[in-house]
């Protein structure tokens, strides 16, 4: 078939913390390149601070200055960090866009054209709803302007976890925008619409198994909401203490104040300093639920080809993933996949079980046709061992080590640029 | 020789800063047990610290005032001949004193306390280790007030509404207040009902805070006759006799006054600014539909509490309606309007008692509205047998009904709703047992229930312990007492997914995996009588396949299979979602 691919390879660049992943399909007469995702929260500490631009440089030679298609997954600064623009044009973000891309995938929720209650994707252009986003990039904002400002208040590990949620939900304007006005079309995909690569990726099937919309699946805010409006109000609603929770730290009476915290007396001790700690873990609670919610706005992509499956789920956590799940079709789709580009940097709820205790191709090392895996992400970032939250997650870099080829960024010199996996099909 | 008093009388603010009468905030002086209180005030049962984490600072502590011929002094009480504009300025210093605030999270919690301690006969435990709860009026700077098991404490706290302009303090409404206090009271009478479970479970912590909340209002009497006059002056009957139109006093205009309808409350503040406001008021203006239950829309706990407190306070409206019909009218158009607001107090005061005994008799996991219908049913039954005068129970019934929830299916009289009576010619072993232990000494009562495992049908599959032996004394309207003993008891079994079917008999949900953990809980509550027999055995089994079915469904859909029970975040959270949802 001359208009099918015949391989394809992954450059997964070293972004540190972050994804960035060039998907090349070879065809008999020409290449197609889609670029999924490029963003950091934290690079290695090695690497120059134009890497990002470096890495932009680097795509544009790899597509011969076309790229066919971006997909941003969702928007955390890990994942489109890299997008951003600068005034003199000499941003990465700016690099991307000269490549001019004909498409740009992105989640449904990123149609900044949809009602501010939106469930599913509009018909009808309404009232714009990403006032709610903006909100929600607020509450960040203001969480790492209080981190910023040193309070004594936070246990130092409540401030490391809140600091590290709190940068990578940060608004990143510059490159919502670019992803907004680049490239020939925009598509804002879920769960079983086209993906808007049909054309561009001639003998691929590309998939869109995720994120569902609220009428496909509740699941994905965890709350079962009682009107149109509790999706995005769940950030709303978050969002209305944000000036109060992260704002002023005055006195609420100036002139009542008997003692500051550092000269309490015996009898108000024990739960002054109770006090303090639950206000960190409510600030980390907060920005939590805002991070995990974002999260699975994640667009999951499944390319299939004639003999193989590449699966890309952005940074997609349980209740994103449950829908497609939990059709029989659907796993029985992934139960082959080939390629699995390992979900959210390795974390805990990004990999459902069930889904991989479905994957037939695992095996052991010399297996016929074992599956490859692709990991992106830096250690000592996220989580901790003793909560068995780590990222990446120990046990599942054993699993995926042992049952699949597994390459991942972190095990890459931090002066290599990327790393090449090359497919066959 | 002066008289000494045994209670304390102290102001509040019976309403919340927004709602003003005829200009005035609403304040009510209540009564509370007297006690030796310390700076804060810290009593024997609460210890107020005005401890602010946003700002890091501590403010001045109340101060107990003196006396004056062995009666405690309210240092806040509303002065007497007051000009309007005094009355501001009054009103003005007092919500910008911090120690006032302090009082009326005291004066709120205690009062609380008290309606609890009163319907059940015993001092009632706090749901952690120690006597005293902490209470922060000014926590920090966030639209959240919660109970926290964890902290041992209700902490508020405050934020400027955009809406009103200006600082909005959660510890001065009252229905936040009492609201919380409830969550800690009834964490301490049972545990088990903060654990994820099924949804009414969740959601029955929530709507019987708001009926504790909104019910207590009522014994207020200057509040209620202040809601039913909107504070306008009252016009005599002939004799002195205070009178109230008829058509200000009825079903539907006491359902709209501001003590149950739509107010101009502290929450409505938040209405604009994209929240959910008067959360606890909007119970009442859920139209009664036997299908809500069962709608998706309705699984959220604080939707779902709703629908409890709608059915309770409608029942509430329906008792007070019927009394004052019972009054009957001057003139047709009138009514004597100390007797309504006394009704409306006796009523309120009857379901508070009856709502709070009827916890004695609930199964201490997976509570289901229905179990709970069946344990109210069977407490207020137990007291007062005969239910012909004003038939609180038959409305009860009806009112719940009308909401879809129906006794519980199983173990009841499909008559009365009531639990079954225990069937006294099992072959129950008492005499290995010693009675006075059998009354306080869980080792006692667990040493009971296994050597009777087999007779009562308990699973010893899981691990079984006894989690409370209480007193319960009550006195029914005959004047008489009935005295019971309560034992709880609990058993915990965990599993792997693959095992839901050969240990519980259940199927386990789609795309739950065979090695995914699972803990299930059974358990019962046993009611002895003053004999020390077992008057009632109501039970949640472990092996019962329906109601663990349901709730792992429920569990797996939302996420919450692996969630441990945490009281602290789950109140944060769900409260901070409704004060600014």
């Amino acid at each position: 078939m001359a208009n099918a691919p015949i391989s394809a390879t992954i450059f997964a660049y070293q972004v540190g913390f972050g994804d960035c992943f060039l998907l090349r399909f070879d065809y008999p007469k020409r290449r197609r390149h889609v670029l999924i995702d490029f963003g950091t929260t934290g690079l290695p500490k090695e690497v120059a601070s134009t890497h990002l631009l470096t890495i932009a440089k680097d795509i544009r030679e790899k597509c011969g200055g076309k790229l066919d298609a971006v997909v941003a997954t969702h928007r955390h600064a890990d994942h489109i960090s890299g997008f951003a623009t600068k005034k003199d044009g000499s941003g990465s973000g700016d690099v991307i866009r000269e490549l001019l891309p004909d498409a740009v995938v992105q989640p449904w929720t990123e149609d900044l054209d949809l009602a501010i209650a939106a469930r599913a994707p509009a018909q009808n252009g309404k009232q714009a709803f990403h006032a709610a986003l903006h909100n929600m990039h607020e509450i960040s904002a203001h969480v790492v302007r209080l981190l910023n400002s040193k309070p004594k208040l936070l246990p130092a590990k409540t401030a490391a976890q809140l600091r590290f949620i709190g940068e990578d939900n940060l608004s990143n304007a510059s490159a919502v925008n670019n992803l907004a006005s680049m490239g020939k079309a925009r598509h804002y995909v879920y769960h079983g619409s086209k993906s808007g690569l049909e054309k561009i990726l001639p003998g691929v099937k590309t998939h869109v198994l995720g994120p569902p919309t609220l009428e496909q699946s509740e699941a994905i805010s965890r709350q079962k909401s009682r009107d149109a409006q509790e999706y995005w109000h769940f950030h709303l609603k978050n969002v209305t203490a944000t000036p109060s929770t992260t704002g002023s730290s005055e006195p609420a009476f100036a002139n009542d104040v008997v003692a500051r915290g550092s000269k309490l007396p015996m009898t108000a001790r024990w739960i002054a300093n109770r006090i303090k700690q639950a206000r960190g873990e409510q600030l980390l609670s907060l920005v939590r639920a805002l991070d995990k919610q974002m999260n699975n706005t994640s667009v999951i992509l499944l390319f299939e080809t004639r003999t193989k499956k590449l699966l890309f789920p952005g940074d997609a956590q349980i209740e994103n993933w449950q829908y497609a799940l939990s059709k029989p079709k659907i796993q029985k789709l992934l139960a082959d996949v080939d390629v699995y580009k390992v979900g959210h940097h390795g974390s805990l709820n990004a990999t459902p079980r069930s889904m991989w205790d479905g994957f037939q191709k695992k095996g052991k090392a010399k297996a016929e046709n074992r599956m490859t895996s692709v990991l992106s992400t830096m250690e000592g970032k996220h989580g901790n061992e003793a909560a068995r939250t780590e990222v990446p997650r120990a046990t599942l870099i054993r699993e995926l080590q042992t049952h699949t080829h597994f390459h991942s960024t972190h095990m890459l010199p931090s002066q290599t640029l990327y790393q090449e996996i090359h497919i066959p099909f | 020789m002066s008289v000494r008093f045994n209670t304390r009388k102290l102001t509040i603010l019976a309403q919340d800063p927004a709602v003003r009468i005829n200009g005035n905030l609403v304040f009510a002086q209540v009564e509370i047990p007297y006690e030796d209180l310390g700076d804060g005030p810290t009593g024997y049962r609460v210890k107020v610290v005005d401890f602010d984490g946003s700002a890091n600072v501590l403010y001045r502590p109340f101060k107990v005032g003196g006396e004056v011929d062995g009666m405690p002094v309210d240092g806040f009480a509303v002065p007497d001949g007051l000009s309007a504009p005094q009355r501001r300025a009054w009103e003005k210093r007092l919500l910008a004193d911090p120690t006032f605030h302090s009082q009326n999270v005291y004066a709120i919690v205690m009062r609380i306390l008290t309606c609890f301690e009163l319907a059940l006969g015993r001092r009632v435990e706090w749901g952690f280790q120690g006597h005293q709860l902490h209470v922060a009026p000014h926590a920090f700077l966030e639209a959240n007030a919660y109970y926290s098991e964890d902290d041992k404490a209700l902490l508020f706290g405050y934020f400027d509404s955009r809406r009103a302009k200006g600082r909005v303090f959660t510890c001065l409404s009252h229905d936040i207040v009492a609201h919380e206090t409830t969550h800690a009271v009834l964490d301490g009478i049972r545990d088990g009902f903060t654990s994820p479970s099924t949804p009414d479970q969740a959601a029955f912590h929530e709507g019987f805070a708001d009926v504790v909340a909104l019910l207590s209002v009522f014994s207020l009497r200057e509040t209620v006759e202040l809601a039913l006059t909107d504070g306008g002056k009252v016009d005599l009957l002939p004799g002195g006799l205070r009178k109230v139109l008829k058509e200000r006093v009825s079903r539907e205009a006491i359902l709209a006054s501001f003590l149950l309808g739509i107010g101009k409350e502290f929450g409505s503040s938040l209405d604009e600014e994209g929240a959910r406001a008067d959360c606890l008021r909007r119970s009442v203006r859920i139209e009664p539909s036997a299908h809500l239950l069962d709608s998706p829309g309705y699984e959220e706990a604080h939707a779902r509490g709703e629908l409890f407190a709608a059915a309770v306070l409608r029942t509430f409206v329906a008792m007070w309606s019927r009394r004052i019909d019972g009054l009957g009218t001057f003139d047709g158009k009138h009514c004597n309007l100390d007797m309504v607001v006394e009704e409306g107090a006796r009523a309120a005061g009857h379901l508070l008692t009856m709502v709070i005994r009827a916890l004695d008799y609930c199964p201490p996991v997976d509570l289901t509205f229905g179990a709970y219908l069946s344990a109210l049913l069977t407490a207020d039954t137990e007291v007062a047998p005969d239910d012909t005068q004003y038939m609180y129970r038959s409305l009860l019934r009806e009112t719940f009904a009308s909401f879809g929830i129906l006794p519980a299916p199983q173990g009841t009289d499909p008559e009365s709703g009531c639990w079954q009576p225990f069937d006294h010619t099992s072959d129950i072993v008492y005499h290995r047992n010693h009675s006075d232990s059998m009354l306080h000494d869980k080792e006692e009562v667990f040493r009971f229930l296994w050597e009777n495992r087999r007779t009562l049908r308990i699973d010893d599959r899981g691990y079984l312990r006894v989690c409370s032996v209480r007193p319960s004394v009550r006195q029914g309207p005959d004047g008489f007492f009935v005295r019971e003993t309560i034992c709880e008891y609990r058993q915990v079994a965990q599993m792997f997914g693959a095992e839901t079917m050969s240990q519980l008999g259940i199927e386990r949900p789609e795309g739950m995996s065979t090695r995914q953990a699972y803990t299930a809980y059974g358990g019962g509550t046993l009611v002895f009588d003053e004999y020390g027999r077992i008057k009632y055995h109501i039970e949640h089994r472990l092996d019962d396949g329906a109601r663990q079915s349901a709730r792992l469904e429920y569990l797996w859909r939302n996420g919450l299979h692996d969630q441990l029970s945490d009281s602290t975040s789950n109140f944060s959270e769900l409260h901070r979602n409704r004060i600014t949802s």
